[in-house]
């Protein structure tokens, strides 16, 4: 069946995956912006409490490609939720977009190492780490955090992979799962050649 | 015959599903045809107006294959729900979509906008204009003329009046049947009273629930040949209602006997110079009103008139003034959610009143039905051995025995409703609320509806129906009450009402309503 | 409704007629700028002058700017705190356990808020005096954004406020179910999945059908688009870079006139 075929190979993001991506990180953005209000009353309160709901800020990456299994959507996702939140006048401003770019493509390469194929709770807290590796970098230049006291840099960034593995590895993973069962996932996983198969009997 | 779409030995089966939804159909439409495809719910209908047009499987996957296919020269799909149709935010910016997509120079879009809104009547003062201050019914026909912008040959129509109002559903017939010159349409649709009445149609194609076509012809001929399986199938075919209620089943349904020393009973609920409040501004007032243990109230009025403000005052989710007295005592507060949020465990609110909600998805819980049914009573700390007494009472009562491994999601629309309900009434609260349960509901699934209505009224619960049939209203119904521009404008006994509970004069401004012949249209 | 009239601006600016797609670029190397800035009396005066430029160049009125940024003090003092309290540092001014206040962390913290509040500013600059859609109109004609990508932003936008009402109606469902509040957590992710697995499903059915809505009305990029908000670059795309160079110019002037710190880098050597 050379058509089946044809589709197969051009599995690239239809407009649907597309859409489905965006809006869900929309939300997600909008979940992003609350969460940064607790996130800075949680900070001068709470000695780095902050870093331990930090992971939250990827979950967009990680939820949206156990949903949708692509490549692409990881970084995407993280960009868009990133949008909403400029969009809604954020108080953390336009440094958002360089950090969701390198957030996003750090969750999109652990996905990519495994071939986008691996699809577990312990891939996506992988990569929850990598969007964790990825937030790293804009906070040198901005945060200056070489300049911490080496305990608390290893800290800060130990609690937040930690938050990253629980946030996007576990919780999004169960998630995803608790869709699955309502079976709107359907809509968008590609079609077993077996169920081609099936049409024949 | 000239074809416009044409499809042969289709066969097609959703992923991982057992059954074929078709196997080995031909069908085809000629061009200039007006056919309307019937048959039960999940036969396949929708299914085959998209692979009609090559939606399947060239935009949505789902495994099929035909031994030839024709597919339409140019096409334009309306579908059900007018919300999911947009994808700008403003009226001129959405109409601009299509005509961007086909090139149209900016310079003639205005004038094109302008045109395509009169052929659908929807005058609007200003073309940016956001399409949420639209109604549905408008939203419906701005589809339409976004539809229409393409210039299609061949009309689809996917139920786009299953989820108006009867307003919206004669308007947007209306539109259509303007639009219909020199164009193909192939329809599904439930609803046909508007439909037919305007003489719309000239092919019935009736499906059998496997697929199958099992009659065809025009309108008149598979009406009168095909009687039995219409009603079985639960079409809204004109005088759908009157069939139902002159069956035994439906007699069974009126034929209650009065409630004999009901009317010294206690009321479960008094108003009087009441209102539900939002953002401090009162939405619905009511001078005077009140409901007994086994009244029926259907509640009717238009779109955003305060029908569902109402419900959610009565049952705390919204702050209220004045009086309110629920069994006797006074309930509603200025506060509204918050306290019943915080003060949930001695709020009497909850404990008397049990609430269905329009979309049964966002009231479920559990990812098994009789979790789903427990969930309440699991809140409330009943034994375990209570429970599950209870629950299997409610899944032999609510016909969902044999489902119980499957996660409501999975469930029909039927099905869905029949569990919502299930699950909202399984407290045996005093009162029950329903916002519109048969909303979108297919005939069969509407008379079930109202049968477990019926039965848990005879029992001396209380129904508050929030609804736009007039029927349920006419026939059922004790009290009716009418709801427009945020008050309660008329409140009388029906004559059901008026023989169950030996009452007196009518209260309020008693209307005669008149409801049109239906069952005449083709005599 | 309410909130679509606040964020109307009360006058357009020539900030909001310049092309958005410009302006996204300007204010990006913008940001690589302050990104890089190490000066903290050079971020001192970026800070006050964009804050200037919010009120100058946003449209809005005084009063609705003020609103907006009040919540930069926030900002300003949860960026600030840590670097203050944990940062390096050979001056010790006060110490208590592990924390630490030196004179090279007082001012690096300072410095990071300051910088946050500059992005902040910078940000605001851009979201007010630029619409979303019109963005990305500009995306899509001068910056070959394919419009696949565009119009998936533009509707998930539109879908946004459908998302809000449900979750509203699932809180409403929620107690009147008689859901108990969630203990632990363990009980925090259930109660989260509670709400989340209703409007996720939601979601993904309604963007689907949207999706096949849209390709349905020849949304597939085999004909030449036109536009219905047609682009193109102006001379206040001039304006842009002339004035931020004006701004970044005259905030370095004034740091090395009138230094308030007189500290040229922050960073710890």
């Amino acid at each position: 069946m050379s058509e089946m075929a044809k589709r197969q190979a051009a599995r690239g993001l239809k407009l649907s995956d597309l859409l489905v991506t965006v809006l869900i990180s929309v939300v997600l953005g909008v979940v992003y912006h609350f969460w940064s209000s607790v996130y800075s009353l949680l900070s001068p309160l709470f000695f780095q409490a902050d870093e331990l709901v930090y992971g939250m800020w990827f979950l967009a990456s990680t939820l949206v490609f156990l949903l949708i299994r692509k490549p692409g959507v990881a970084l995407i996702a993280e960009v868009a939720a990133a949008h909403v939140e400029i969009l809604f006048g954020s108080e953390w401003g336009i440094q958002l977009v360089l950090y969701s770019v390198l957030q996003g493509l750090g969750a999109e390469l652990v996905f990519a190492a495994f071939r986008y194929r691996k699809f577990s709770a312990s891939v996506a807290a992988l990569a929850g780490i990598g969007a964790a590796i990825g937030s790293i970098i804009p906070d040198f230049f901005y945060g200056y955090v070489q300049d911490y006291a080496p305990w608390l840099l290893t800290a800060k960034y130990i609690m937040r992979a930690i938050s990253s593995v629980v946030i996007c590895g576990y919780f999004a993973y169960g998630l995803v799962k608790a869709v699955e069962a309502t079976g709107v996932t359907a809509l968008l996983r590609p079609v077993d050649p077996k169920d081609y198969a099936a049409l024949d009997k | 015959m000239n074809i416009a779409a044409e499809v042969t030995a289709l066969r097609l089966k959703f992923p991982g599903e057992e059954n074929f939804v078709f196997k080995d159909l031909d069908f085809s439409v000629g061009r200039g045809e007006k056919v309307l495809l019937l048959g039960p719910s999940g036969c396949g209908k929708s299914t085959l107006l998209q692979v009609l047009c090559g939606i399947i499987p060239n935009l949505v996957e789902i495994p099929m294959r035909s031994t030839s296919q024709r597919l339409p020269d140019s096409w334009g799909i309306l579908f059900q729900d007018p919300d999911t149709q947009f994808c700008m935010p403003y009226v001129d910016e959405e109409l601009a979509f299509a005509l961007e997509n086909r090139g149209i120079p900016r310079e003639e879009m205005m004038d094109r906008m302008e045109d395509v809104l009169t052929k659908v009547g929807l005058a609007l003062p200003d073309l940016h204009m956001p399409i949420d201050a639209l109604s549905q019914g408008m939203k419906q026909r701005l589809a339409l003329a976004s539809v229409l912008l393409g210039e299609p040959e061949v009309l689809l129509l996917d139920e786009p009046s299953a989820l108006l109002d009867p307003e919206g559903r004669e308007q947007i017939w209306q539109a259509i049947l303007r639009n219909a010159e020199g164009r193909t349409l192939i329809i599904v649709e439930h609803r046909l009273e508007e439909l037919l009445a305007l003489g719309l149609v000239d092919r019935v194609v009736l499906f059998g629930p496997d697929g199958i076509p099992i009659g065809e012809g025009a309108p008149a001929y598979v009406f009168a040949k095909f009687q039995a399986e219409l009603e079985r199938f639960g079409i809204w075919y004109p005088g759908v209602w009157e069939d139902f209620f002159s069956s035994e089943e439906g007699q069974r349904l009126l034929n209650a006997s009065p409630l004999e020393g009901r009317r010294d009973v206690p009321k479960l609920v008094e108003l009087s110079r009441y209102q539900g409040l939002r953002q401090g501004q009162p939405v619905i007032s009511v001078e005077q009103a009140d409901i007994h243990p086994g009244d029926f109230v259907a509640i009717t009025g238009p779109n955003g008139a305060g029908k569902s403000s109402l419900l959610l005052s009565l049952i705390g989710l919204l702050p209220s003034e004045g009086v309110y007295l629920l069994q006797g005592e006074q309930s509603g507060h200025r506060k509204g959610s918050k306290r019943m949020g915080k003060r949930r465990k001695d709020n009497r609110m909850a404990r008397s009143i049990g609430f269905v909600f329009q979309n049964p998805e966002f009231q479920f819980v559990a990812d098994r039905i009789p979790d789903e049914i427990a969930f309440s009573l699991k809140q409330d700390g009943i034994a375990e051995q209570d429970i599950a007494e209870r629950v299997s009472h409610s899944m032999r009562q609510f016909s969902l025995v044999g489902l119980e491994e499957r996660h409501p999601y999975q469930l029909s629309l039927g099905q869905k409703r029949r569990l919502s309900v299930a699950g909202a009434a399984v407290r045996r609260q005093p009162i029950l609320l329903l916002d519109e349960p048969t909303f979108g509901q297919d005939a069969v699934n509407t008379f079930a509806i109202l049968a477990l209505c019926e039965e848990l009224r005879r029992q001396g619960t209380a129904i508050v129906m929030v609804t736009h049939e007039e029927r349920i209203a006419h026939y059922l119904a004790t009290q009716h009450w009418e709801i427009r521009g945020g008050r309660l404008v008329s409140r009388e006994h029906t004559p059901r009402g008026r023989h169950l509970f030996g009452r007196g004069e009518v209260e309020g401004a008693r209307k005669e309503r008149s409801l049109r012949p239906y069952a005449q249209i083709f005599s | 409704m309410n909130m679509r009239r606040f964020l109307t601006p009360k006058v357009q600016t020539w900030m909001h007629r310049a092309n958005p797609a410009s302006k996204l670029v300007m204010m990006l190397l913008l940001f690589v700028m302050t990104l890089l800035t190490h000066r903290l009396d050079f971020i001192f005066y970026q800070a006050v002058l964009f804050i200037v430029l919010l009120f100058a160049l946003s449209g809005y009125q005084p009063w609705k700017v003020a609103l907006i940024i009040l919540p930069f003090v926030l900002v300003f003092v949860s960026s600030a705190t840590t670097m203050i309290l944990f940062g390096k540092g050979d001056t010790l001014w006060w110490a208590w356990g592990l924390l630490h206040i030196s004179e090279e962390s007082f001012y690096r913290g300072i410095h990071i808020g300051l910088k946050a509040v500059t992005f902040a500013s910078q940000g605001l600059l851009f979201v007010l005096t630029t619409s979303s859609v019109a963005l990305f109109y500009a995306l899509m004609q001068q910056m070959k954004l394919p419009p696949k990508y565009a119009y998936s932003f533009m509707a998930s936008v539109r879908l946004l406020p459908m998302v809000w009402e449900e979750l509203l109606v699932r809180r409403n469902a929620l107690l009147i179910r008689g859901l108990r509040p969630p203990r632990g957590l363990a009980g925090l992710a259930t109660g989260a999945k509670l709400y989340a697995v209703p409007l996720l499903s939601q979601s993904i059915r309604r963007a689907h059908r949207v999706a096949v809505a849209m390709e349905a009305k020849a949304f597939d990029g085999s004909r030449p688009r036109t536009y219905f908000y047609p682009t193109a670059y102006s001379r206040y795309d001039l304006w842009i870079p002339v004035l931020l160079i004006i701004v970044q110019a005259l905030a370095y002037t004034l740091a090395m006139l009138y230094p308030p710190f007189g500290i040229a880098d922050v960073r710890y050597h």
